[in-house]
């Protein structure tokens, strides 16, 4: 499920051409009160997403927090090059957050900090009256969790993963209109070669960190925005257990080894963060789903599917599945090349380069021309748009995005949403609840791994409010 | 195990049977011919007939006895036989357990069973313990007891007893086993597989050659019943049994949907089949660790509507195989943008090149005479493989070992889905002599 889980794919979404008619999002956005915003942490992501919120109007930027001076003055830069008053900025020490929201006045924090720190923000903020957008992971531990719950719902403010993506709102579309039956089973997960960026001093070595002391999914999130939604989580149903399993752990010293020399101390270091992770996630409702978590092994991107009573639907980054061919098993595992039909399927899912809004192949218990055989699903996104899609059109921006994640030249889709809900008030689509059930899945994944893959209960966040929650949808 | 099958005297009658058979098992062997392996099937359904139809193609191979119930599939066996001019077998149909009689011939080397599921351990101990091998369809065993049956068995009376897993023969099983070997993917570190394929209307019987016993497993069962076909391969490139073993697993299983669904759609709302509830998950997921902290996804799914895919993805430390989209990638070969930043990416590459590079002996020697044997070739060459070990005096390719290992997933993934996917710990069926077996010698697959 690759590129809807990447940031980027945020960008696909707004640049995919989808029909411009251009209208929608001012009238939505119009409102003459500027949005206040606070970032803490603005490196190689918070400042990617420093930028977006630069390109946008009626959106104020009014405090940096960062550690890092370098990082913290190139923020402060940016701020004025876009024509706005110098930012107040707090870099003095780690607990610079506390003072920025406790002396500003903002309508909410962009939390773009190591993981370790989103929750502590994320409650400070709250506590301070304002409300804050999470970088994933939202939390790290399950007390975080629920301290981030309780507090929204002691203060009324909010903690979210606001800017999180929107997955494939066309494939969900699909399934809600019963074309797929109902969903039995998904798998994604997040398989990204990380092993540079974790040993790279220049890139993100606190990461590196976690894999040193935790072993689990430390990175759920991703795959989640995508798949929380397509099997109702929170919103009709709930995770009600999960077991996890990993492999050892020899790649990452490994690799040291290889960049830095066998006798170096990172090649020596003790890593506990097995390479592979595998985890199976139980609902209340019967549904399963399995959730890959690999960020050390040479592997391309993922790929993800989802099997329903009536069809399946796959996708993956350059990626084609040979069973788009008759399925003779001599075709399949012998040595031949796989039939014409298999070669026809292939353009889809190339062309689609992950999952976004875009095709994948499917295949329709009665529908799909050929029995036992995938199609491209081209056809059925057209057919199956999701109504929000039809009538959105990105902002273009002067410039292309900065920073990780950046090179695109429109507004992302998740800005503009979380702009609007800031301006009307209201929670991010993507809510407290459902952040925090994202984001739990590390400490339960850690403590089934700890216990030899025994199994976790999952907890309810939302005291049995699940049961009648509204399905998620953007409107 | 079945009511009417009664441990004890079965037991009793072999250590007798044993001892008679040993004489009649002394080869007339001429110099230079191939030795003569005289053999008997059990069940010749559709499986048991395709099985004998390679068999009679094999020099040295006599089949003396046939076992059916059902007398037109004997008869259909039997005429295989004739029609590769052999003397006629004689012919097993009394009852359910006439393949007991079968097994106390004198006549025979090795007792094939291709029954239903159920009677595949009673078969092959009462082979093993009349003094005969025994080779099983998938899987060996239903049960933990059954798995130590079987193992206990053979080393009692020093017979084999081997599972007849054809899909460790593929060209790409053997290829990815080469590029092992080879140290092209490194050390396994991980594997997804499963057994995807929607064989409703198999199990249901509504299509020739149905299999409507089987529909009988998934009333009151819930776990992964069929996971030999991709456990095999794996098990041969993670060194299970010879180097590592599995250790425990986890299994989970969706809700049941979509077979009572069939049922009503194609068999009407009225009919038994459509009003009863299935206990069998629409898809299994089993996660199994092994002692030395390899993992497998393996995948059951034989329920919901899903063209038949070859899920299989190895990934080694070096680099990942990944079968189902017939592509690579390889550290330090395979493309991968040299940026040394989040915007890296690793690129897969086209298997052409490898399956060339590090096609299988055994394919390129007998990939020809396979051809047209079943499978795409592997039915032949599994049973190739058997009758020529048995001919040399060989150890099996696949052992009572392995097929208690691979069968005993089955109960444990089932206790596991009961408990709510609690951990299950695999039996050490070697008794610790894993650690010291060699690894499986592809080249010596021939």
């Amino acid at each position: 499920m690759s590129g809807e889980l990447d940031r980027r794919n945020f960008l696909s979404l707004s640049a995919a051409g989808l029909a411009l008619s251009g209208s929608g999002f001012a009238a939505q956005t119009s409102s003459t009160k500027p949005v206040r915003l606070g970032f803490v942490g603005v490196g190689n992501r918070g400042s990617y997403h420093l930028d977006c919120a630069l390109g946008m109007e009626g959106v104020e930027v009014v405090a940096l927090c960062d550690i890092d001076d370098q990082k913290l003055y190139r923020g402060k830069r940016w701020v004025e090059e876009a024509g706005q008053p110098s930012p107040h900025l707090y870099g003095d020490s780690r607990t610079g957050y506390v003072q920025l929201c406790e002396k500003e006045n903002l309508d909410c924090i962009i939390c773009c900090t190591p993981w370790q720190y989103h929750a502590a923000v994320c409650v400070a903020a709250m506590k301070n009256n304002k409300n804050a957008v999470s970088e994933v992971p939202i939390v790290i531990k399950l007390e975080e969790a629920w301290e981030i719950v309780e507090t929204h719902e002691k203060t009324k403010k909010w903690a979210t993963m606001g800017l999180e993506g929107y997955g494939n709102l066309t494939l969900m579309n699909m399934i809600r209109k019963g074309l797929m039956g109902d969903v039995i089973h998904a798998e994604g997960g997040y398989v990204h070669d990380l092993r540079m960026v974790q040993h790279s001093p220049t890139e993100e070595p606190w990461r590196l960190e976690h894999s040193a002391t935790r072993n689990g999914n430390l990175y759920p999130d991703h795959p989640m925005a995508s798949i929380m939604r397509l099997l109702d989580i929170n919103h009709g149903d709930r995770f009600d257990s999960l077991v996890s399993m990993s492999t050892k752990s020899v790649m990452l010293a490994r690799y040291a080894a290889l960049k830095y020399g066998e006798n170096t101390p990172p090649a020596q270091r003790k890593f506990a963060q097995g390479d592979v992770n595998v985890t199976l996630l139980h609902t209340a409702g019967g549904k399963m789903c399995t959730l890959n978590f690999d960020t050390d092994t040479p592997h391309p991107r993922e790929f993800f599917r989802v099997q329903c009573t009536k069809g399946v639907f796959m996708s993956g980054v350059g990626l084609s599945p040979r069973g788009g061919a008759p399925a003779g098993p001599a075709a399949r595992r012998g040595q031949d090349a796989p039939g014409a039909d298999a070669q026809a399927a292939v353009p889809a899912a190339r062309a689609a380069g992950g999952f976004g809004s875009r095709g994948g192949l499917i295949y329709l218990d009665g529908r799909s021309p050929v029995d036992d055989q995938w199609e491209s699903a081209d056809a059925y996104f057209q057919e199956y748009q999701h109504p929000y899609l039809k009538s959105y059109a990105p902002k273009p921006r002067k410039a292309a995005l900065r920073g990780h994640g950046g090179g695109g030249t429109v507004t992302p889709v998740n800005w503009e949403r979380l702009v609007a809900a800031l301006r009307a008030g209201r929670m991010p689509d993507y809510d407290v609840y459902d952040s925090v059930t994202s984001s739990v899945i590390s400490p339960l994944t850690e403590k089934s791994v700890a216990g030899g893959s025994l199994p976790v209960e999952f907890p309810d966040f939302t005291k049995g409010k699940w049961k009648t929650a509204k399905q998620f949808d953007v409107e | 195990m079945s009511e009417t099958y009664n441990r004890r005297e079965v037991l009793q009658a072999g250590t007798l049977a044993a001892v008679a058979a040993g004489n009649a098992l002394a080869q007339q062997q001429k110099p230079g011919e191939p030795k003569i392996i005289r053999i008997g099937i059990v069940g010749t359904g559709g499986r048991g007939t395709e099985l004998l139809r390679n068999l009679v193609r094999l020099p040295g191979v006599k089949v003396p006895a046939l076992c059916d119930i059902n007398e037109k599939n004997l008869a259909r066996a039997q005429d295989v036989v004739v029609r590769a001019n052999m003397p006629k077998p004689e012919g097993y149909s009394r009852n359910e357990t006439d393949w007991k009689r079968l097994c106390d011939r004198n006549d025979l080397d090795l007792v094939l069973c291709a029954t239903p599921w159920e009677w595949h351990t009673p078969v092959c101990v009462a082979a093993m313990n009349a003094g005969k091998h025994a080779a099983s369809e998938v899987p060996a065993a239903q049960t933990i007891e059954e798995c130590w049956q079987l193992v206990d068995t053979s080393e009692k009376t020093g017979r084999h007893c081997a599972i007849l897993e054809n899909d460790c023969y593929y060209r790409e099983t053997l290829l990815i086993l080469n590029m092992i070997r080879q140290d092209v993917l490194g050390d396994v570190l991980f594997a997804e597989a499963g057994y995807l394929h929607d064989i409703r209307a198999v199990k249901f019987g509504v299509v020739p050659n149905g299999e409507p016993w089987r529909i009988e497993q998934s009333v009151n069962r819930n776990g992964n019943l069929y996971p030999t076909h991709p456990i095999g391969p794996l098990a041969w490139w993670m060194d299970i049994n010879r180097g590592d073993r599995f250790s425990h697993l986890v299994s989970m299983s969706t809700k049941s949907r979509s077979l009572k669904e069939f049922a009503i759609k194609n068999l009407g709302p009225d009919d038994p089949r459509a009003k009863r509830d299935y206990k069998l998950g629409d898809v299994n997921t089993t996660l199994i660790r092994t002692e030395k902290g390899k993992t497998i996804s393996l995948y059951h799914d034989t329920n919901t509507p899903r063209p038949k895919e070859h899920l299989l993805r190895v990934q080694g430390t070096k680099g990942v195989f990944n079968s189902q989209m017939d592509k690579v990638f390889i550290e330090g070969r395979s493309n991968h943008s040299d940026a040394e930043n989040w915007k890296s990416v690793h690129e897969w590459e086209d298997t052409a090149e490898y399956r060339k590079q590090y096609d299988p002996k055994l394919w390129q020697e007998k990939g020809a005479l396979a051809a047209n044997g079943g499978h795409g070739g592997v039915d032949y060459l599994e049973l190739y493989r058997l009758v020529k070990n048995l001919q040399e005096g060989k150890p099996l390719d696949i052992d009572v070992y392995d097929a208690a290992a691979w069968s005993v997933i089955v109960p444990l993934s089932e206790a596991s889905v009961a408990g709510r996917s609690k951990p299950m710990d695999f039996p050490d069926f070697t008794r610790g002599r894993w650690k010291n077996r060699p690894p499986v010698d592809v080249d010596a697959i021939v």
